[in-house]
């Protein structure tokens, strides 16, 4: 059992009061808090050993070398990658992504499957390749209650060069069955590529055991700052992708007719690097590993679980996705008919300083297929209680029964 | 409706915060969108409607409910009473330029008169005439109808612009205004005619049929010993042991006007003017008319060339 008093102790934010109330986040989903272990290891670096790593060869330079090459192991302890060196930093999962479908040898007429429910960082690199190279984009459909369709991906698969599939659904908290998705593929040939963006904060992922080939996370969803991400993959199909963005810090040598690029992870990471945010990321991951995750998905789903049974004392509400929630980790995505929920999310702001978020979350694709104009999403993290939960359920029971 | 409400408002707000000119960036994008018959996605009216009815739910669900279900037609009654004060703050600007005072004429201060002669006094600086015990008339009845002004001191005669001055040498408004009658007068050429009204009794009774017999016995200078009672020290004008002084100043012949004064014929002469200046509906003093359109108390200059120059409409 997680200790949230403690927990909230850890988060400067929930201790702070905003026009007399506390401030009450349900949005991280979107960006979770940061823990001050997090924001003071980055004010370390700024203060201590400001200065580039690898290339300079100063104390401060080895110092702050030292500490990102840490946080690379560390992550890579984290998702219990082969090597460190399959680690590589970008600014967020999106980056990863494009990351993989730029540098990927994609040619006309190569499928590439992906679900119904993508992100719009899953879509549109996608879409793009389509127009500019030619792949061929086929839509796995979902099942009625949103879940993944395993019987009908094993008939798309077939013929399929590459999977790119959400772990986790930013829409309504369903998790894909990965690990089946990935033996299924990989007996047809086809690469898996893992958007973990939403999952990679409430469930431990363990690459070697899912036997994903790529895999990226953004940092901001997983108490880490913003603008870190990592983008995984498995140390010979690296090798073998050619990075689409080079120089500085991507190359051993250069003359005026030729370079040599250097080894992985460094010739995917082009450019001065966050390295402030690459602490602060490995520091969020120093601070995730003091838990179990089997407790934080239970924490999670006793809240799910008492906002599903008051969410469905209402008639006019729509929960996106199964109605059980331990189908749903920290996510409650609801709608009501022809109604913008944006001004629900605003009026609990204004009443009860609830921060949930509002709009299609960007997945704009699933709300004009399902002709739905908009949810508003509660998500559940380690910091959330069960009283803040009943604040929000009764201010919403206000809401409703002036509409 | 609600997106040209918050615009208007939002955008009066933005002048003065940066917040709210953002505010009213996003209410003009939904206003393009509406009238370019596109529809508003920016989120914008739900936003402000959240506010609002976050605001009332606070206090009360009741309000709350009303509020979201007639929110189309509190919007449309906002926008009505909006156009309605921006329409009545224009009118107030427009009153201020050219009568002096936001609420238009009969709002500033004067030498109030009581018609009876037993309560003349002078009304509090600002105009609060309640101090005087005597009610505020509306300029409106104040006319030059049927109101023989011929035996009036008279120059300029034959222009096309008419001003009279009805005022008292006691008269700290009259006084405050007749300089500024006399550049208009300067600078249109316009027929002048200056009728004293003694407000006071005793030494400005005096004073009138001083006046009446300079102009009678010397009209040429009457103007400058008119002017001079104006401008010169108040107290030394109203002490009768000066007047004789006064008078010897412009050479006047002062047996001959001392004589004139204590005619009988004089004080009758006079008592049948003021008796023509009553029928003018006179309540105080400065009462100006400019091309018969009156003036009841000093207004700034810009008033009386506005009224000449024909600028006032309505």
């Amino acid at each position: 059992m997680i200790d949230t008093d403690k927990i909230r102790a850890d988060f400067k934010i929930l201790n702070i009061q905003e026009s007399g109330m506390p401030n009450i986040y349900f949005d991280s989903a979107c960006m979770s808090l940061k823990p001050n272990s997090v924001v003071e290891a980055m004010n370390e670096y700024y203060y201590r050993f400001p200065a580039c790593t690898n290339r300079s060869p100063h104390k401060l330079g080895q110092k702050a070398t030292k500490k990102v090459e840490e946080a690379r192991k560390n992550i890579a302890k984290f998702i219990n990658a082969n090597s460190e060196k399959e680690i590589i930093f970008t600014r967020n999962a999106t980056e990863g992504i494009n990351l993989l479908a730029n540098s990927f040898s994609f040619k006309k007429n190569d499928v590439v499957l992906i679900t119904d429910k993508e992100h719009n960082s899953n879509l549109v690199p996608w879409l793009r390749l389509k127009e500019k190279v030619g792949i061929i984009l086929k839509i796995i459909p979902g099942r009625e209650d949103n879940t993944f369709d395993l019987e009908k991906f094993s008939e798309m698969v077939k013929g399929a060069k590459f999977v790119s599939v959400v772990h986790t659904s930013n829409l309504d908290g369903v998790t894909n069955p990965a690990k089946e998705i990935i033996e299924i593929a990989h007996k047809n040939n086809a690469l898996v590529f893992l958007d973990c963006a939403q999952s990679i904060a409430h469930q431990k992922i363990d690459v070697q055991k899912l036997d994903v080939d790529f895999m990226a996370f953004s940092g901001h969803k997983m108490l880490g700052p913003t603008g870190t991400g990592v983008f995984y993959g498995k140390k010979k199909l690296l090798e073998e992708l050619a990075p689409f963005m080079v120089g500085g810090d991507t190359v051993e040598y250069t003359t005026y007719e030729e370079y040599k690029m250097l080894e992985i992870p460094e010739k995917f990471e082009a450019g001065l690097q966050n390295y402030a945010g690459i602490i602060g990321l490995g520091e969020a991951v120093k601070y995730l590993s003091n838990f179990d995750f089997k407790e934080i998905a239970e924490h999670e789903l006793k809240i799910n679980k008492y906002l599903t049974e008051e969410l469905s004392k209402f008639p006019q509400i729509n929960i996106i996705g199964p109605l059980d929630p331990k189908l749903r980790s920290g996510i409650i995505n609801f709608y009501i008919e022809n109604t913008d929920m944006h001004k629900f999310a605003i009026m609990l702001d204004e009443m009860a300083n609830i921060s949930i978020r509002s709009g299609q979350h960007c997945v704009h694709s699933w709300f004009h297929s399902k002709k739905i104009y908009n949810s508003t999403r509660v998500s559940i993290y380690l910091y959330n209680t069960m009283e803040e939960a009943e604040v929000f359920i009764n201010s919403l029971t206000k809401i409703l029964k002036i509409f | 409706m609600p997106c040209i409400v918050a615009l208007i408002v939002f955008g009066i707000m933005g002048i003065f915060s940066a917040s709210q000119r953002a505010l009213a960036k996003e209410a003009f994008d939904c206003v393009f969108r509406r009238v370019t018959f596109r529809p508003c996605n920016t989120g914008f009216q739900e936003k402000v409607k959240g506010k609002l009815l976050a605001k009332v739910l606070k206090h009360s669900s009741f309000l709350a409910k009303v509020l979201n279900k007639y929110y189309e037609v509190f919007s449309w009654i906002f926008f009505i009473l909006m156009v309605g004060s921006t329409i009545w703050v224009f009118r107030g600007v427009y009153n201020f330029y050219v009568f002096g005072s936001c609420n238009g004429l009969n709002s500033s201060s004067f030498c109030a008169f009581d018609p009876s002669g037993a309560n003349n006094k002078i009304t509090a600086i600002g105009g609060n005439t309640s101090t005087c015990g005597i009610t505020q008339k509306s300029e409106k009845t104040v006319t030059l109808k049927d109101v023989d002004l011929s035996s009036f001191p008279t120059k300029n005669i034959g222009s096309k612009d008419t001003v009279v001055f009805i005022g008292c040498y006691a008269c700290d408004y009259s006084r405050k205004a007749y300089p500024d009658i006399q550049k208009l007068i300067q600078k249109k050429n316009a027929n002048f005619i200056f009728a004293h009204f003694p407000v006071k009794g005793n030494i400005t009774d005096t004073l009138a049929d001083a006046g009446y017999c300079v102009y009678k016995d010397y009209p040429d200078k009457y103007w400058d010993f008119n002017s001079y009672l104006f401008s010169a020290d108040k107290d030394y004008v109203l002490n009768k042991a000066n007047l004789n002084k006064i008078l010897g100043k412009f050479n006047f012949d002062l047996k001959k006007i001392n004589d004139c004064v204590n005619n009988h014929e004089t004080k009758t002469a006079v008592e049948n003017q003021v008796k023509e200046l009553n029928k003018t509906n006179i309540y105080g003093t400065p009462t100006i008319f400019i091309n018969n359109k009156a003036f009841v108390g000093p207004k700034p200059y810009r008033v009386y060339r506005s009224a000449i120059n024909k600028f006032i409409f309505f």
